[in-house]
């Protein structure tokens, strides 16, 4: 049986391509399985497994916990928000209580930056990082990239566009690593007030024009505005964000190629993207919903099989 | 009636001894050098102290610890706090006032002096230049000067306010007072937890540009030339703030620096364990950084090099990065990192200098020197003792260097009458 490199899935940057594609090829697989009549199989049975959220989620929470019931694990599940636990019990201790209960998986949301790094040097169990602060999201770019090579073939040389905010997106980060990894040439557009400083360290083209950017690509991939991560303000309003960086039909039609557009969502219509080009068939966000519960069963089984 | 002490064969490490660079026979009694000579007879009296590689120096200082007493005893006071100097090779430090309450009335200033009267190492109290340390009035820091405070600091809390700091500049001159400065712009650094860089990208950690900290720099510059004032630069860290600094002094302002041994030897990559212990402010910075600070030592840019010292409990450190208390421990291995950044660059006189000499001289305490009949205030030490650190003299064990070998040591220090060994 193959397996993953690691013993967690942190981040993308500690995994292999191998690894990528193993996983793409197990999403495969279970998504043939969850378009089945009968949608479950007993992979996990007698596993179980905490989802940890310290940070508000529902999408991500939802496709976690609907991946881990289609493989029969065990689940349960706590939510908290950062503050009350920074208050009272440390991280390392709310799980610690949670682990004595004999839990073998945990998939973790939190607000700092390094916080599953952090958990899976302080406790026995398998970590999957569902997400901590602005530094990883390694589903989310999984699901992404699989969903750019189910609709636009081998990743390889394909030009992908991340756009928004870049500064406070740990969809961002993963979505390099992930692309690049794969072959892809990555640019990144925003405001230069949420464009990092130092991004082109990580071998990325940086455009702050949309038009010249949206020219450039195949793939967009639309972030979402963080308001609840800016402390202060980045750009005036959404108003003049929208007035730059908003991407409506007329700009698309414009272009002389059909791009196809992602979104992590939850999308802010009228916001990244308006409502019809949310709804019109170059995007695929409800591609990549379908193919994130795919990608999570694939990660959650591969893990498992060193329990 | 104290015991004598003999020291065979140390190297004297002081210029302003007519030793100095000799190997000699050193006797002390008293707390006063009584002979220094190629060849003292021990007694069966005498505590002697006869190895090999031994040198002699003045006292080493450090001009910016935290000992965290009154308030946060539990992560060092002022005893433990002692003890960590002592084992670390130091005679004397300057406290900052980082308590609860923070150091600004003659009371705190006393309490310190007195709690610590009779230890070995000598603790100067640095008050705060503002009430209650909130950047707002000046604080009696003519009434704290006379009850002893050594110098007057915010600590980590820069000023932000330039009008406060022009009238700090400009007050303490009636009565000749030090004001230092710890240059961090707070609205460009905000919520940062590491140098802004390609790690930090990477990390998903808020950065920390260079440039906050060089523009108050910038801005110190100038309201030091203003006033006509004195000033201190506590830890700065960037190549920037160095060439600034180098600048000023060639135009004559009257400016001292001080780095952080952290600063030296550590750079931004170590960040990527997200090992809190390398969580520090200032933040650790590039190799670029850390070679033009090696510079500023060398030309006499940066004056001293200090351990900054910032004991935290494991509640505070155990933590995942972001919610980690910045700062660690640094009294018991300042000495052995600045030789193992400096070792090659630097001489031993210099570093004696760096390390006892100017810190003094900033802050205008005698120095102390190897003659005959002068006061006892010494470091005896061996550059080359490779040890491993693992036995923690201060309270708090926030450190990444626990458990590593390192190279060069203090083996003991004479304050006075008093003696301690340092292992």
């Amino acid at each position: 049986m193959s397996s993953l490199s690691g013993d967690h899935l942190l981040g993308i940057k500690q995994i292999t391509e191998a690894d990528i594609n193993l996983i793409f090829d197990t999403a495969t697989s279970f998504k043939k399985v969850i378009n089945r009549p009968i949608k479950k199989v007993p992979s996990l049975r007698d596993t179980t497994i905490a989802n940890l959220f310290f940070e508000n989620s529902t999408r991500t929470k939802l496709s976690f916990e609907l991946a881990e019931k289609r493989l029969s694990a065990d689940i349960i599940n706590f939510s908290s928000s950062s503050s009350s636990v920074s208050k009272g019990e440390t991280l390392v201790d709310t799980v610690k209580n949670i682990l004595a209960m004999k839990v073998d998986m945990v998939v973790m949301r939190h607000p700092n930056p390094g916080a599953a790094v952090f958990l899976a040097k302080n406790i026995k169990a398998k970590i999957i990082n569902a997400g901590d602060g602005a530094h990883e999201h390694p589903t989310q770019a999984l699901l992404d990239a699989y969903t750019i090579r189910e609709n636009c073939g081998d990743i390889a040389g394909k030009k992908v566009l991340i756009l928004g905010d870049i500064l406070h997106s740990r969809v961002a980060i993963s979505n390099i690593l992930c692309l690049k990894k794969l072959g892809a040439e990555v640019m990144v557009c925003g405001p230069a007030t949420l464009i990092p400083r130092y991004i082109e360290s990580m071998g990325v083209k940086v455009e702050l024009d949309l038009l010249t950017a949206l020219n450039w690509c195949d793939v967009v991939n639309t972030l979402r505005i963080q308001l609840e991560r800016q402390s202060i303000k980045y750009f005036p309003s959404i108003r003049e964000y929208v007035m730059q960086y908003g991407v409506n039909k007329e700009i698309l039609d414009g272009l002389d190629k059909e791009i196809t557009l992602l979104h992590p969502g939850p999308i802010n219509r009228g916001v990244e993207i308006t409502g019809d080009v949310a709804d019109s068939k170059q995007a695929v966000i409800l591609d990549q919903v379908e193919n994130g519960v795919a990608i999570r069963m694939a990660v959650l089984y591969l893990l498992a099989q060193e329990i | 009636m104290s015991q004598e002490i003999l020291i065979k064969s140390a190297k004297i490490i002081d210029q302003n001894s007519k030793f100095h660079n000799k190997k000699m026979d050193v006797l002390l009694k008293d707390g006063i050098i009584k002979k220094i000579d190629k060849n003292i007879k021990a007694t069966s009296k005498q505590i002697v102290y006869d190895q090999k590689n031994l040198h002699l120096s003045p006292g080493w200082f450090d001009m910016k610890v935290n000992f965290r007493d009154p308030g946060f005893e539990h992560k060092e006071d002022l005893k433990s706090g002692n003890n960590a100097a002592a084992t670390g090779g130091f005679t004397g430090v300057a406290c900052m006032p980082s308590t609860c309450p923070p150091v600004h009335t003659k009371s705190q200033v006393e309490y310190i002096k007195n709690k610590s009267a009779s230890m070995i190492v000598n603790v100067y109290p640095v008050g705060t230049i503002s009430y209650n340390h909130e950047g707002k009035e000046i604080s009696e820091m003519f009434d704290m000067h006379n009850s002893g405070a050594i110098a007057f600091s915010d600590d980590k809390k820069p000023i932000k306010d330039s009008g406060l700091m022009i009238r700090a500049l400009q007050y303490v001159q009636g009565f000749g007072g030090l004001i230092m400065s710890h240059p961090n712009d707070t609205s460009i650094s905000h919520n940062g937890m590491m140098n802004e860089s390609n790690t930090s990208t990477m990390l998903g950690l808020v950065g920390i540009p260079e440039i906050a900290e060089e523009i108050m720099v910038e801005r110190d510059l100038a309201l030091t030339a203003y006033t006509n004032g004195k000033l201190h630069f506590s830890t700065i860290s960037t190549a920037k703030s160095v060439a600034l600094i180098r600048a000023a002094k060639k135009k004559g302002l009257k400016i001292t620096a001080e780095i952080s041994a952290n600063n030296l030897v550590l750079d931004d990559t170590s960040v990527e364990s997200f090992d809190s212990n390398f969580k520090l402010e200032p933040p650790l910075r590039n190799k670029k950084d850390i070679k033009a600070l090696i510079k500023g030592v060398k030309d006499g840019t940066i004056d001293t090099i200090c351990s900054d010292h910032c004991p935290e409990d494991v509640e505070e450190k155990d933590r995942d990065f972001q919610d980690a208390t910045p700062g660690i421990i640094g009294l018991e291995t300042c000495f052995s990192l600045i030789l193992s950044a400096l070792g090659e660059d630097v001489s031993i006189d210099e570093i004696v200098k760096i390390m006892s000499t100017n810190p003094r001289e900033i802050l205008g305490l005698p120095l102390p020197t190897i003659n005959v009949n002068e006061r006892v205030e010494l470091t005896l030490f061996d550059p080359k003792l490779k040890w491993t650190y693992n036995k923690v003299y201060s309270k708090s064990k926030n450190t990444p260097f626990l458990e590593q070998e390192l190279m060069g040591r203090a083996i003991a220090i004479f304050n006075g009458d008093q003696v301690a060994d340092c292992n």
